[in-house]
């Protein structure tokens, strides 16, 4: 049986102590590759920011194994414009975990990391070009990079494909699979790509609080329903 | 000079004004050497440089800190941080003077503004959503409070108002030697941490959520970087005055950041602390000749960076139009 690296036991998410789904329970194993998927307001990033630990549960648990290295890959947008920030140091921070910062020689190694995962996805000549200078494709396509600097066991990725063409969306979770077979690396990501995640995906998320609450499936089971092609079409169309 | 020569807190007011009578305001000017508008000679401050040089490595040394430390605050959006803890640093030197007056505690006006800052950075970086507060209502809350303190204070020490003037407007055209010793150990301190965790800094300061994930101690770095502004800003403002303390940790980032469009992160500070240093340094020399108050010369001398550094970034890119609009199109 694959390695289990976090366990969700009648979790609810939310603010101000105000659930915003039912409780859902959810075991997320070693080298899995789940989409998260919903409406916009549904809970998708509350739901994720609680898995990684960066909000408390309303209520239920979340359990992660005892060592668990885990990185976020947030909506490029978030990425502030107006700090001067170049790329490669952007790329750097990605190997940087607890106290490694007290390491200031380590910087180079780290971007020279960076800059492998630049060529792995054929992005290198933006490695001296600064945030602010870079498109919502690039950027995000720079965060990717820094997922596959990091050599983390679970990633957890918001909107990664947002300001991408179908193709590049296509290529990313192409690349998601493979590092989930290649380094046995579990991503968790929340997406309106529906389309393009499903060929490359285990298993399903559908946050739908008005209809079936949430439901956990795989892809072949999301696409026999009637029902779910129902809900896509309504996110596609939301997109 | 009509400038009170120093903010320091060992010197007395009969030392200053002792010390005043030698400052080149108080001089006989030779008609023969070249003077700025009758004012002291390049000579003068030449001979003096044993009485001056404390001063202008103290502004050196605070504008290069301040300047580096400055990119922070401005790309963090926490200008009214920088607010709050000048603000606290001069209620806590008028505290020091109001407890000696009435309560006949003596308490160094440098110990002073080093508390009351490092307290408003440690209520700044606490999280107060429990309390149903912002960042925001906080330090609007703590604004208010400082600068109201500031004043109600001052009107109950009235017999060391001149000094008390002094440190939050900053007329010092000499630095007691103490406070200067001060500002460098401090300063040495704040920089060895700030180059030694840089990655840390950064990391926390401009990307937070991952860092967090990553188990980086963003709290902790946030408290250290705060605390580390209340320190070089409490130690500034006790050594040249508030309000060039809150110029300096605000306005060089801003002219750095026009002026920087190239290089890694690190140029910004670098440039920033070079501005800082600059204006430190040039403020005091325009107060010299021209015989103004030092911390209202540094400060404008910071402004005018920004003024600067805007026109030179408008002239950039109307000149990089002009280029292309001439450069025949690639085919």
């Amino acid at each position: 049986m694959t390695e289990s690296l976090i366990t969700c036991e009648r979790l609810e998410v939310g603010f101000d102590r105000r659930a915003l789904l039912p409780p859902i329970d959810l075991e997320i194993r070693r080298g899995e590759v789940i989409v998260v998927v919903g409406h916009n307001g549904t809970g998708k990033t509350t739901f994720a920011r609680t898995v990684l630990g960066l909000l408390p549960p309303i209520k239920g648990t979340v359990r992660r194994s005892k060592g668990l290295d885990m990185t976020y890959v947030p909506q490029a947008a978030s990425l502030d414009s107006t700090v001067p920030l170049r790329v490669d140091e952007l790329l750097g921070w990605g190997a940087i975990r607890g106290w490694a910062f007290l390491q200031p020689w380590k910087g180079r190694a780290d971007r020279d990391l960076g800059r492998a995962a630049l060529e792995t996805l054929g992005v290198s000549h933006l490695a001296h070009r600064r945030i602010d200078e870079l498109s919502g494709g690039q950027r995000q396509r720079i965060l990717l990079a820094r997922l596959l600097a990091s050599d983390a066991d679970i990633a957890v990725l918001d909107e990664p494909t947002a300001a991408m063409d179908g193709p590049a969306t296509g290529a990313t979770f192409a690349a998601l699979r493979r590092l989930a077979t290649e380094k046995g690396m579990t991503s968790i990501v929340v997406t309106h790509a529906i389309a393009a995640a499903t060929s490359h995906v285990d298993r399903v998320v559908v946050f739908d609080p008005s209809g079936e609450g949430i439901v956990v499936a795989t892809p072949k089971e999301i696409g026999e329903s009637r029902r779910f092609h129902a809900l896509f079409d309504g996110i596609h169309h939301h997109e | 000079m009509s400038d009170t020569p120093m903010s320091g807190s060992d010197v007395g007011l009969d030392d200053l004004a002792e010390i005043e009578a030698t400052l080149p305001g108080h001089e006989v000017h030779d008609p023969t050497v070249s003077t700025i508008d009758g004012g002291p000679t390049w000579s003068e401050f030449a001979d003096g440089w044993d009485l001056f040089s404390d001063a202008v490595w103290s502004a050196t040394i605070a504008g290069a800190i301040l300047g580096y430390l400055s990119v922070y605050v401005v790309l963090r959006r926490m200008v009214f941080v920088s607010a709050a803890i000048t603000q606290a640093a001069g209620v806590g030197v008028a505290l020091a003077f109001f407890v000696a007056i009435h309560l006949g505690f003596a308490i160094d006006p440098r110990v002073g503004a080093t508390a009351a800052s490092l307290a408003v950075a440690a209520l700044v970086s606490r999280n107060w959503e429990r309390a149903g507060l912002t960042r925001e209502m906080v330090l609007g809350l703590l604004f208010a409070l400082t600068s109201g303190l500031a004043v109600v204070i001052g009107s109950r020490i009235s017999q060391e108002a001149h000094d008390v003037q002094a440190i939050l407007f900053g007329t010092a055209v000499i630095v007691d030697p103490a406070d200067f010793r001060a500002l460098a150990i401090v300063s040495a301190i704040v920089m060895a941490i700030q180059l030694w965790w840089y990655r840390g800094f950064t990391f926390a300061s401009f990307d937070p959520l991952t860092a967090r994930v990553h188990r980086v101690p963003v709290a902790l770095l946030d408290l250290v970087l705060l605390g580390s502004i209340a320190l070089v800003v409490a130690q500034a403002a006790s050594t040249l005055g508030a309000l060039p303390a809150f110029a300096l940790s605000t306005l060089p980032a801003i002219a750095a950041r026009l002026l920087v469009t190239r290089g890694p992160l690190l140029a910004t500070f670098i440039v920033a602390a070079v501005i800082g240093a600059g204006a430190g340094v040039v403020g005091y020399l325009i107060a010299f000749f021209w015989e103004m108050p030092v911390g209202a010369s540094q400060t404008v001398v910071a402004g005018a960076s920004v003024v600067v550094a805007v026109l030179i970034r408008a002239l950039a890119v109307v000149t990089l139009r002009l280029i292309r609009g001439r450069t025949p199109a690639v085919p």
